[in-house]
C-alpha cells in the first residue's frame, strides 16, 4: 500500500514554494512571487499555511523603510518534503 | 499558478518540483567584478614592485601594496550594498563566501608565520607560498560553480608554484605573481563577465 500524500504539500502553489525553498538557503517574498508566477494575496495565504504547519520559517523586517518578508524551510519542512517525494515515488512504482 | 487544487497527478507533482528546483538555480552568475579588480590590482602592484626593486633598487618597494587598502574599503561597501539588494541567498553563495574568508585568514596567518618562524631572508619564501595559496580559492570556487576557467586557473597557480622553485634569483621569482594573476583571476574574471552579460541579455 502507498502512503497518503501530505495534504499540506499536495497543492500546486504550496508545493512550488517548498520546492523553491528546499533549493536555497532563504528567499524573499518577491523572489518566490516572481518564480511561482503567483499573486501576492494568494502567496501570502499559502505561505501562512506552510508556516502554521511548521514547514517554513517566516521573518518580517524592514529593508530601506519597506516591510520585507523572508522565508526559510525548517527541518520539519525538509522531512515532510522528503516523505512527500517518497510517497510520490511509491505511487508511480505501483502504477508501473 | 493555480490555487490549492489538490487534483493533480503524482507525475504533475514531480514535474512541478523539478521545474521549481531548476528555476531556483537559474540565477545570474557572478559578474566577475571582484576578480577583475583584485586581479588587475595585484598584477600592477607586483609589476611595479618588481620595477622599483630590480630597476631602481628602491629599498621601500613594498610600499606599492598600500594601494590595497582603499580597494578593501571599496569591496566592503560594495559587498554590503549587494547583500542588501539580494532577494535570495543560496547555499552555494554561502560556501563560496567561506572559501574566500578562509583564503584571507590563511594568507594573513602565513604572512605572519613566515616572518615569525623563519630566519634570514624570510621574504624569499613568500612568492612560493603565495602561489600555492592563490590557487586554492579559485580552484574551489570553480569546482563549486562548475566553471572550468577558474578550475584551470587554480591548477595553473600550483604549476607556477612548482616552477617558481626552479628560479633562483629572487627578483625574477617575483614575476610569477602577475603571471598567476593573469591566468587565475584576470582571464577567468573576463570570461565570468562575458557569461554574466550573456545570461542577462
Amino acid at each position: 500500500m502507498f502512503k497518503d500524500l501530505d495534504p499540506i504539500l499536495h497543492s500546486q502553489l504550496r508545493l512550488a514554494i517548498m520546492s523553491l525553498l528546499i533549493s536555497v538557503k532563504q528567499a524573499e517574498f518577491t523572489f518566490i512571487k516572481e518564480k511561482t508566477n503567483s499573486t501576492a494575496g494568494n502567496l501570502s495565504v499559502q505561505v501562512q499555511k506552510l508556516k502554521e504547519a511548521g514547514y517554513i520559517e517566516v521573518r518580517k523586517e524592514f529593508k530601506d523603510n519597506y516591510p520585507n518578508t523572508t522565508c526559510k524551510i525548517t527541518q520539519k519542512g525538509i522531512k515532510a518534503f522528503e516523505e512527500y517525494v517518497k510517497a510520490l515515488q511509491q505511487y508511480l512504482q505501483v502504477k508501473k | 499558478m493555480e490555487n490549492s487544487d489538490n487534483d493533480f497527478s503524482p507525475q504533475q507533482s514531480l514535474q512541478l518540483i523539478e521545474s521549481m528546483i531548476n528555476r531556483a538555480k537559474d540565477k545570474f552568475a557572478d559578474d566577475g567584478l571582484m576578480y577583475l579588480i583584485w586581479g588587475w590590482l595585484v598584477f600592477l602592484c607586483s609589476l611595479l614592485q618588481f620595477v622599483l626593486m630590480h630597476v631602481y633598487q628602491y629599498p621601500y618597494h613594498y610600499i606599492v601594496w598600500l594601494a590595497t587598502i582603499p580597494v578593501f574599503i571599496f569591496q566592503f561597501i560594495y559587498e554590503s550594498k549587494r547583500h542588501k539588494k539580494q532577494i535570495v541567498s543560496t547555499y552555494t553563495d554561502n560556501i563560496i563566501g567561506y572559501v574566500w574568508i578562509t583564503f584571507a585568514v590563511v594568507i594573513i596567518l602565513l604572512g605572519f608565520l613566515v616572518g615569525a618562524l623563519t630566519t634570514g631572508e624570510y621574504y624569499t619564501h613568500i612568492i612560493h607560498i603565495l602561489l600555492a595559496v592563490y590557487g586554492m580559492p579559485v580552484f574551489l570556487t570553480g569546482v563549486i560553480v562548475k566553471f572550468k576557467p577558474l578550475i584551470i586557473g587554480g591548477i595553473a597557480c600550483w604549476i607556477l608554484c612548482i616552477a617558481s622553485t626552479f628560479v633562483k634569483v629572487y627578483d625574477y621569482q617575483f614575476l610569477f605573481i602577475p603571471f598567476a594573476m593573469l591566468v587565475a583571476w584576470i582571464i577567468p574574471g573576463y570570461l565570468l563577465r562575458a557569461k554574466y552579460k550573456l545570461q542577462k541579455s
